[in-house]
């Protein structure tokens, strides 16, 4: 039989099995070193941390467009990160927070101020008007603060129409109007609204965290409320309660927390905010209730009202009487004092 | 329906506001009134059976982009670069702030209008420098607001580019 067995270089015969392997490594010798390259990255972890280090920042921008699931995976480890973190060193939150909580509470603040101050200007406007003793009369009755009457009694207003708009491009996501109210197109107010913010932000305040919030203009105010996606303004014909500020805030707050991601994905389809109407609507409601109420008692005043603007005059006159016979008691009670 | 905001942007008296009137109320006026701040218009147009609501933000002209307040151009989906072909000055303004805000918004779609086609005589930037700008990938029309000749193509081409991004 011939001698079909390769020999090598040297001329020493070569097994079958060694032959393929010989032949294997003269053919595929650049893919078997790729080949045993690639098992090395599998199994080396240090380099496989090192090739995803590389892609994994626009892995996770891919797949966060894609859908929700990356944050959903996520969010578990981040909370028991953020809770562990806290529980660590609670200072480092303090401080990172301090900034926006800072401004938050001073404005708080501010407003509870002005609301103080409304109630207590109205108080001392009517502390001595016969309508005053009557509605200190009322107060004690209903026990209610002196201050809530009077402003029940005294303010009418009305909100007109209520804004949200797209904080960054100044479109509107939503209008609500109350009824028989003459509203110009809903696209162009809050345009204009946003440029004006804008104009004054620009012209007059050098400061990030300060905004635009009431305008006025007649019998017509506007409201202004900023978050940081979107805008809410109100339009109110009268002299508001600072209350219906808490409400507009709140609402805010709500809508910021509810639409998050359509507000930041917000390009021009307002279709995601169809759901916040009820919202709106409630604000323009809980408005007129109080509006309602406050017809209610106007219209049983506004009949004697004619009255008593005529008897101004005769207020202070009997006024006067009560002082004089006040001091007039003062006056014999020390006598008797004195006497005793 | 879709909304978008489209700034008008270009220097002082190229005619921004001539070709919004011309857009929006198909009226012209050769009184020239500058326009202080910024003027807001809207108009709904229909693009590929799609209801567009532009609302158009017609800014104060400004010669370069450090004097323009940023502010109005946040948010913004497109814009319109203004040039008065019968002034060469407005281009170089235009270019610079061109570049400046694609350093801030970068991609954002604009097209490059030069106006006031109808004043032939009065040409100061050749259509040399135009095919130029072309071939360096500008987006440009031809436009005058007193005839209306590239208006509508405009913006309309603007509104397209932005329901394609």
């Amino acid at each position: 039989m011939p001698d079909t067995s390769i020999g090598n270089i040297s001329g020493n015969k070569i097994s079958d099995k060694d032959e393929l392997t010989y032949l294997r490594s003269l053919i595929l010798a650049p893919e078997q070193s790729e080949i045993s390259e690639l098992k090395e990255r599998l199994n080396n972890p240090k380099i496989r941390a090192e090739e995803l280090s590389r892609v994994i920042a626009e892995a996770i921008v891919v797949r966060a467009a894609k859908d929700q699931k990356l944050a959903t995976a996520l969010l578990p480890t981040i909370e028991t990160v953020l809770r562990d973190a806290v529980k660590k060193d609670p200072k480092f939150l303090v401080d990172t927070i301090f900034p926006i909580m800072g401004p938050a509470i001073r404005r708080a603040i501010s407003e509870a101020l002005r609301s103080m101050i409304q109630s207590l200007s109205k108080t001392l406007e009517y502390a001595f008007s016969w309508r005053g003793i009557k509605w200190r009369i009322e107060s004690i009755q209903t026990r209610k603060p002196f201050a809530e009457i009077v402003l029940l009694h005294t303010l009418v207003y009305r909100v007109e129409q209520i804004f949200l708009i797209h904080k960054e491009t100044g479109l509107v996501l939503q209008h609500v109007a109350a009824d028989s109210i003459d509203v110009k197109d809903a696209d162009m107010v809050s345009a204009m609204l946003t440029a004006i913010q804008d104009f004054v932000n620009d012209s007059f305040s050098g400061k990030e965290d300060s905004s635009l919030q009431n305008l006025n203009l007649g019998e017509l105010t506007v409201w202004i409320e900023q978050g940081p996606g979107a805008v809410l303004a109100a339009v109110i014909r009268g002299n508001p309660l600072q209350e219906l500020r808490t409400i507009l805030q709140e609402t805010l707050e709500n809508i910021e927390f509810e639409y998050s991601s359509a507000l930041d994905n917000f390009e021009g389809n307002a279709a995601p905010f169809e759901s916040c109407r009820p919202r709106l609507l409630y604000c323009l409601s809980q408005a007129q209730q109080t509006d309602a109420r406050a017809n209610k008692i106007s219209s049983k005043l506004s009949t004697k009202r004619v009255k008593q603007n005529t008897g101004k005059k005769e207020n202070l006159i009997i006024f006067l009487y009560v002082a004089a016979a006040l001091c007039l008691l003062i006056l014999i009670a020390g006598y008797i004092i004195s006497i005793l | 329906m879709i909304q978008k905001k489209i700034c008008m942007l270009g220097s002082f008296a190229v005619g921004k506001t001539s070709l919004v009137r011309r857009f929006v109320e198909n009226m012209f006026s050769d009184k020239y009134l500058t326009t202080i701040g910024v003027k807001i218009e809207k108009k709904n147009v229909n693009i590929n059976q799609e209801n567009v609501s532009l609302v158009i933000w017609d800014i104060a002209g400004e010669d370069g982009f450090h004097h323009m307040k940023s502010s109005y151009l946040r948010g913004m989906s497109g814009y319109f670069l203004v040039v008065d072909k019968t002034r060469a000055s407005t281009l170089d303004s235009a270019k610079d702030v061109r570049k400046k805000i694609n350093e801030v918004y970068c991609d954002i779609p604009c097209i490059l209008l030069f106006n006031k086609m109808d004043l032939t005589g009065q040409w100061d930037i050749e259509d040399s420098v135009i095919e130029e700008l072309h071939h360096e990938g500008w987006d440009i029309v031809k436009t005058s607001a007193k005839t209306g000749l590239g208006v509508e193509e405009a913006f309309n081409r603007l509104a397209t580019k932005m329901l394609e991004k």
